[in-house]
């Protein structure tokens, strides 16, 4: 007889599996998939430079570099992305496998967000480091607030993929209208262009958007002399963080004999 | 043992849906194997995965005091794009294998009896080739239990008789739960018969009975009387 497992053990024992199956065929499920991960983030900086230098003119950027903070402001803004977006997909990806009773609806989330928060803190400090070799400043001025900024914006990111994933797995039109609102959103988080050049009550509501707050934060833990938008909160990101994750671990909790269904 | 108690179940559908199971109480007791019976749509896979804990009741609760396996056979949770021998290591691990993963992975691959495809991705099996891996990873673990939909049904002539008598070689040491519509099957290898009608569940001690009264129940009527003329 196999012995039994206390339910610590058998999660364990799923998580190390999911994550060892996830790795495997994220970096060699596709020839280029290690180049993939390097050149995308490269090739977004380098249009969006581009297109500011072309269309919104003037790259003035009051108290930082312009390409250190636009990059920073993009790898923050991805690892948030990418949670939600591999997250939307998970409960589809792993429909068969949910036929093994071990594993629950929330453990392909969980794999999936920690396996990007690994892939894009690794290719953040690779960033870091070709940024000294070509003497950029890309090094952080606060590197524990940095730290624990990068940590806050993946948490929120956590928190949207259990909430969307259960959500599209239930209505299935929520998950397309997130996946479009991707584009808008890097627009209105003031990844691309600085939200202090805009109108002060349209930034009110700017600031309604969580992902502001910690982009302008990771933004102040990396350039001293940044000039943040006024009415940043770290407070605020936080409610919307553990509020999206206690959401969607009742939704989990709630429905997961249907999320589950085939 | 594993002991049904006020189970029932019903699938939603867009206008409403009947109990597929309705008030199913059961014992299954320890050491028995028992092959299910009933038509097609009777829900005989539905309370086997209810049993394997696939799916959820909507009332009612299953206490399983030993370990149960998943159906034996079971392909849909392979990865197409990793090799045979990968997934065998995923299900091992999920299972709690990670400290005899290389006695598995072993087990597997000499019942299995693919050759190189072992280490090929599972796309490019043939489905009797991916019913042989799946077989062999349902017995490389030691189950008390093992639960059966028509696992032995795939695969050639040579291959279905190995499954037979991997099977018989279990009795004695854990039980199996089948379902099957191969007569044959349940007689060899079941002692009890569970009856599945109407989403009424009964419990014979025999299996020929359990036969017969599914029998009884289901012959075709007889024909009209030829008036002739």
């Amino acid at each position: 007889m196999l012995s039994p497992r206390t339910s610590w053990q058998v999660t364990k024992a799923v998580w190390y599996a999911l994550f060892m199956r996830e790795a495997l065929s994220r970096t060699t499920g596709d020839r280029f998939a290690w180049f993939w991960m390097l050149v995308e983030p490269v090739a977004m900086v380098v249009v969006m430079v581009y297109l500011r230098g072309v269309i919104a003119g003037g790259r003035h950027i009051a108290g930082a570099e312009f390409i250190p903070w636009m990059l920073i402001g993009l790898m923050g803004f991805y690892l948030f992305r990418e949670n939600l977006q591999r997250s939307l997909g998970a409960m589809q990806g792993y429909k068969g496998l949910f036929a093994y009773r071990q594993v629950k609806s929330i453990d392909p989330v969980f794999v999936r967000c920690f396996m990007e928060g690994m892939l894009k803190t690794f290719i953040l400090v690779l960033f870091i480091f070709a940024g000294v070799l070509l003497d950029i400043d890309l090094i952080a001025d606060d590197p524990l607030f940095a730290l624990f900024c990068w940590f806050s914006l993946w948490c929120l990111g956590v928190g949207a993929a259990l909430t969307f994933s259960a959500v599209s797995e239930l209505v299935p039109e929520a998950g397309k209208i997130v996946r479009i609102t991707s584009m808008p959103l890097l627009i209105i988080s003031g990844v691309i262009f600085p939200l202090n050049y805009l109108p002060y009550w349209i930034q009110e509501y700017l600031l309604l958007n969580p992902i502001v707050h910690g982009l302008e934060l990771l933004r102040m833990a990396f350039f001293e002399n940044y000039r943040h938008v006024a009415g940043i909160d770290m407070g605020y990101l936080w409610f919307w963080n553990l509020g999206l994750i206690a959401f969607g671990l009742m939704l989990h909790i709630r429905f997961e004999p249907r999320l589950k269904a085939q | 043992m594993i002991s049904i108690r006020g189970l029932y179940k019903r699938y939603h559908k867009h206008h409403g849906g009947d109990w597929v199971l309705k008030d199913v109480n059961l014992d299954i007791p320890e050491g028995v194997s028992v092959g299910l019976i009933g038509r097609n749509g009777a829900g005989k896979s539905t309370l086997l995965r209810l049993i394997g804990g696939m799916d959820t009741a909507d009332k009612g609760e299953i206490i399983r005091d030993c370990s149960v396996s998943w159906p034996i056979g079971l392909t849909g949770g392979f990865q197409g794009s990793m090799t045979g021998r990968q997934n065998v290591k995923f299900v091992a691990r999920i299972h709690g294998g990670e400290t005899h993963l290389a006695e598995i992975l072993h087990k597997v691959e000499s019942f299995a009896e693919i050759g190189k495809a072992f280490d090929e991705p599972v796309k490019t099996y043939s489905s009797g080739m991916r019913a042989r891996l799946a077989f062999g990873l349902s017995l490389a673990f030691d189950f008390d239990v093992y639960l059966s939909d028509e696992a032995t049904s795939v695969g050639d002539q040579v291959f279905r008789q190995k499954a037979t008598k991997a099977f018989k070689d279990k009795v004695g040491k854990a039980s199996l739960i089948i379902v099957s519509h191969g007569e044959g099957i349940l007689k060899q290898l079941c002692q009890a018969g569970i009856l599945i009608d109407k989403g009424n569940v009964t419990w014979f001690d025999d299996i020929n009975d359990a036969l017969d009264e599914y029998h009884a129940k289901n012959s075709p009527p007889k024909p009209p009387p030829d008036k002739g003329k």
